[in-house]
């Protein structure tokens, strides 16, 4: 287990940005640029619960795609788990991901035409995991779906979806867990009671958690809260 | 191990929601339909063989004008095949005071093996079936024998020593074609009588003849065993030999069932695309999710491929099984018209079936499941990530390799391949312009139509590319089946027209040059129509460029340089002629050594345009310079010869005349009247023969059509694979209309307008492509004028319609049934 002072996650002075749309959808010139993010600094230790929060379009997610190595910033660097992502190709970041990190999405990213039990199978048996379905097992039971491990996603609510997702996300023990927006698709009871589970597995497993999100109640429930505004990051701490 | 093992379990998974149902379904469908088509016409290739063994009245012939070892017959025997002895040979049959010379036929008691003997109790009577020839003390003159002879069934001819009774009027002799073109009239008589006539004395001229017949295999074996024991007078014939002309019609029958084969290969792989681009859009997101999750670029390429090989190997294993009995089930069907016990079928179709298969599968969907592999994980954020298509390259390059290879392995034909091909490379072109240009003009037109012909046309606008692809897929599948429908209506039309009712039947020979006009008048007279007389001086090859044919190891054996060969001239080329290298004679090369060669003796000989010719005519050797080379369609039953001299050139060397025409059976005593007027010519009767042809021909286009419904049926696959795959934007957009206030009637109507546009537009493009394709074939590969077919652009659009509408409303009939709220919050 980490010591809550190791930094797992560090940025510096990253900068994404993506060319510009004219009104026909084209792209504008090379030099014609969108800033999302313009010099981000930031630091997270291990086991920490850290909101990102910000406006519509203010680059919450683009910063997540980068912080989870999902994506490549134009410049500056970032560091998960130790390792520096821009100096790692796709498969060495794809690496880094399935030793050290778990998601959590807005939209659950359930495969449809996997029952619950495989789809939290899943990130286990990727890593050829022989005890993915025990696993998987148990860790639906902890969410509270020990009843539904071979329903479909289409066949479970909003919220049970989302605790599917949760399992999936923490059943291979990742060091950190990112969560963009997750409770943005759920009505706000059911929405409290996911904030509830996703924090107390994560006190559970000590994991890092990193929630992107406008949802002011959950963002208060973190030790840290970063606002993000102007492509900049704002320390608010509570 | 861990891969393959988690490759299966995805499988397995995608397997409950049935998406890669349809990807299995139409690979099955693809497997099968090779295999099927390969096997049958596999097996049916064999059963032609056998059934033009029955102009041999055999599988097998060996001849010799010695009495054959018994060796021989007795490793036969030890293979258990079925043998029969026979001997033929020329006499005099005496009758009423009346001499006229016969082709006899003793055969013995197992005689026939294959086919049947005709004959009628009566002159002219109704024809009887046997499976046997006729028994001791009895002989079955023809028709002719017995009006030359004045005679009758039930009265008495004499043959050399002996006198037997007339118990039949023979009509057919399945083993006719084995005794060469006869010159005398016939008559069949046991083979134990002949000692008795006294007729076969030391240095009669005999052919003995032992027939074979058994399964193929032990034929085989047999055919091995003895080829190389055989000495230089003795001939084994097997099936095909036994007569150029069905050789002919049965290479075009080959080349047609394989162009069959072929367009179900085509079609299959539509299917397979379209599935497989269906499978590798359906899985962008479990790819995103498995990427967030860590999996690297190769083992997501190695979990796919996995994948494939599964589906593969799974395909394959039922679509050979599934082929193979639907092929026992054609079998089944066409038990009445196919020889009762078909040659079994070789594995290798199996194989070839199988194999055809994996690449079907791989050339068509490994491009759209590789391009799984750039799915960006950062799609699990942002949806809209899409990875870029493969580059048409890749796409377009490895279909089209697949396809050329399984077409060539299919057809060992690569003209007929390369034809297709084109042809539907060019109508892809075609339908890719045309269709936007009727794309364009539906978008100017759409605003002038109200309720659901509007909303059914914007969407077919709407989504032009989905529904240009799917334009591209109706068109094509259609295209392969008025591809098919036109080669069956108008291919075999114009095959059959060249054997026409009143293809000739009878050959005169021996007409003397002085003969030429009387016979010609006696011809008009009797009102039977000849397409003319033509001159013939007996000839041997023998040397090539002044080299002894002897010498030139690939020609000696040729059959054409063991005998004498029929020379000929004539001023202008027949009608069944065709040059195809060098010239024809101008008025000057008359007189000349010059000739025109046949080009399949030329191909066999090694020899070109220039190259000299030495023949030995008469007592006289002249040298002549080939200046042209002609195809020469043999099954045409007009007189066709192999060389022809400009006029003037060799007429002065003894010769005769050559003609052919038709007559009726009720007319054959014009025959008589002709011998009688003309003693020395010779008629040689060629109908039963004709009916054998026409025979076989009948049972090829049963045969077509059955491979036809193979074709139809995986034209169908693609036309629904092509809806399948628009099935979800379908219900989407259904559901959307519905929670927008749409009734079910208007939607239904929707979706009816936009069916009959894309067929009505597919089926145009699919009537344009097949004239393409039609032209080329009937150009480059039947030898056939070319037209325009005014009922494909009719039948087309009007088929297209109607089946793009039909499958459409099947397919699409239960949208109306989902509920909005569940595809809404799905």
């Amino acid at each position: 287990m980490n010591s809550p002072s190791d930094i797992i996650i560090s940025a510096q002075q990253i900068a994404r940005q993506v060319p510009a749309l004219d009104k026909s959808g084209a792209r504008k010139a090379i030099d014609n640029n969108l800033h999302i993010l313009n010099g981000v600094d930031l630091e997270i230790k291990s086991g920490e619960t850290v909101a990102i929060l910000g406006a519509s379009g203010s680059g919450k997610s683009t910063l997540l795609g980068l912080l989870a190595g999902l994506d490549l910033a134009n410049s500056g660097n970032i560091t998960l788990a130790g390792v520096q992502l821009n100096e790692l190709d796709e498969d060495g970041r794809a690496e880094i991901r399935s030793r050290h990190v778990g998601f959590v999405f807005q939209s659950f990213q359930l495969l449809p035409n996997l029952t619950a039990l495989e789809n939290v199978m899943l990130p286990l048996e990727l890593k050829a995991d022989a005890t993915a379905e025990a696993q998987a097992n148990s860790f639906l039971h902890r969410v509270g779906l020990g009843e539904r491990l071979y329903h479909y996603p289409r066949q479970l609510s909003g919220g049970e979806q989302q605790r599917v997702a949760i399992a999936r996300a923490f059943v291979s023990r990742p060091a950190i867990v990112f969560a963009d927006e997750p409770t943005g698709n759920l009505d706000q009871e059911t929405g409290r009671q996911i904030i509830e589970l996703l924090l107390e597995i994560n006190q559970e497993l000590q994991t890092t958690l990193v929630i992107v999100t406008h949802d002011e109640q959950l963002a208060a429930q973190c030790q840290r809260r970063l606002l993000l505004e102007n492509g900049r990051i704002r320390e608010n701490t509570k | 191990m861990n891969q393959l093992r988690l490759a299966w379990r995805l499988l397995k998974r995608d397997w409950h929601v049935g998406e890669l149902r349809i990807l299995l379904s139409a690979l099955i469908i693809a497997v099968a339909s090779m295999t099927s088509i390969s096997l049958f016409t596999h097996r049916i290739d064999l059963a032609m063989n056998d059934q033009s063994g029955r102009f041999l009245g055999a599988d097998l012939l060996l001849t010799s004008p010695r009495a054959i070892a018994s060796a021989i017959t007795d490793h036969a025997a030890q293979l258990r095949l079925n043998i029969s002895r026979g001997m033929a040979f020329s006499s005099v049959t005496v009758a009423n005071e009346q001499f006229q010379l016969a082709h006899i036929k003793a055969v013995d008691t197992h005689y026939p093996l294959r086919g049947s003997v005709k004959i009628s109790r009566v002159l002219y009577g109704e024809d009887i079936e046997l499976d046997h020839g006729p028994a001791v003390g009895e002989v079955w003159p023809t028709a002719r024998l017995l009006q030359q002879l004045q005679l009758k069934p039930g009265d008495t001819i004499e043959l050399g020593e002996a006198s037997f009774t007339v118990t039949a009027v023979l009509k057919h002799d399945p083993g006719q074609a084995s005794s060469g073109m006869s010159i005398a009239p016939r008559l069949m008589m046991h083979i134990d009588d002949i000692e008795k006539t006294g007729i076969i004395q030391p240095g009669s001229r005999v052919s003995y003849q032992q027939l074979f017949a058994g399964d193929y295999q032990r034929r085989q074996q047999f055919e091995q065993w003895l080829t190389p024991r055989l000495n230089a007078t003795e001939k084994l014939i097997g099936g095909r030999q036994g007569s150029p002309a069905l050789n002919s019609a049965i290479s075009k029958a080959e080349q047609y069932l394989s162009l069959a084969s072929m367009l179900s290969v085509m079609l299959a792989g539509i299917a397979i695309a379209m599935a497989a681009n269906r499978y590798s859009l359906r899985h962008f997101d479990q790819t995103a999710l498995m990427r967030s999750m860590g999996a690297t670029q190769g083992q997501l390429v190695q979990l796919y491929i996995y994948q494939l090989l599964y589906l593969g190997t799974l395909a394959g294993l039922l679509g050979c099984l599934l082929g193979y009995l639907a092929q026992q089930g054609i079998i089944l069907l066409l038990a009445d018209l196919l020889p009762p016990e078909l040659p079994p079928a070789s594995y290798l179709p199996l194989i070839t079936g199988f194999i055809s298969g994996q690449v079907t599968l791989f050339g068509f969907s490994l491009p759209a499941i590789l391009r799984l592999k750039s799915v960006s994980p950062l799609r699990v954020l942002r949806r809209d990530l899409t990875p870029l298509p493969a580059s048409a390259i890749t796409i377009y390059g490895l279909a089209l390799a697949s396809l050329v290879a399984i077409m060539w392995w299919q057809s060992k034909n690569i003209m007929l391949t390369l034809i297709v091909l084109a042809g539907t490379l060019l109508s892809v072109l075609m339908l890719g312009i045309v269709s936007s240009l009727l794309m364009y003009i539906s978008r100017h037109l759409v605003r002038r139509f109200t309720g659901p012909w509007r909303s059914g046309m914007q969407q077919l606008i709407r989504h032009r590319k989905a529904n240009q692809l799917q334009m591209l897929a109706f068109g094509l599948s259609l295209m392969v089946l008025l591809t098919v429908l036109l080669l069956r209506i108008d291919l075999l039309n114009r095959w059959q027209a060249q054997l026409p009712e009143q293809a000739p039947n009878h050959f005169v020979i021996n007409i003397q040059p002085y003969q030429v006009a009387g016979v010609s008048d006696f011809l008009k007279q009797q009102e039977i129509s000849t397409e003319g007389l033509y001159p013939m001086v007996r000839g041997r090859i023998t040397e090539i460029n002044h080299q002894p044919v002897t010498d030139i190891d690939h020609a000696q054996e040729d059959e054409a340089l063991k005998r004498e060969l029929n020379l000929s001239w004539t001023s202008a080329i027949q009608t069944n002629n065709k040059l195809v290298a060098g010239r024809w004679w101008q008025p000057e090369d008359e007189g000349q050594y010059l000739i025109s060669l046949e080009q399949g003796l030329a191909q066999r000989l090694g020899v070109d345009l220039f190259d000299e010719i030495s023949f030995q005519i008469a007592e006289q050797k002249l040298t002549a310079q080939v200046i042209s080379l002609r195809s020469v369609q043999w099954d045409s039953f007009q007189p066709n010869f192999f060389v022809i001299f400009p006029p003037a050139s060799i007429d002065s060397f003894p010769g005769s005349f050559i003609t052919s025409f038709y007559l009726p059976q009720q007319h054959k005593h014009k025959i008589n009247k002709l011998l009688k007027q003309y003693p020395g010519l010779t008629v040689i009767e060629i109908d039963a023969v004709m009916e054998q042809v026409k025979a076989i021909l009948t049972q090829v286009t049963l045969t077509v059509e059955y491979v036809m419904l193979f074709v139809l049926f995986a034209g169908l696959m693609v036309l629904l694979a092509a809806i399948q795959t628009s099935m979800d934007e379908r219900i989407h957009t259904a559901v959307i209309m519905r929670t927008l206030g749409a009734q079910s009637a208007y939607l239904k109507k929707t979706q009816l307008v936009e069916f009959c546009m894309l067929g009505l537009f597919s089926g145009l493009l699919a009537a344009a492509g097949t004239e393409l394709i039609a032209y080329g074939l009937y150009r480059q590969v039947f030898d056939f004028e070319f037209s325009l077919h005014i009922w494909l652009w009719l039948l087309g659009p009007a088929a297209s319609m109607a089946i793009i509408l039909f499958t459409g409303w099947l397919s699409t009939r239960r949208i109306s049934h989902h509920p909005p709220a569940q595809v809404l919050n799905a």
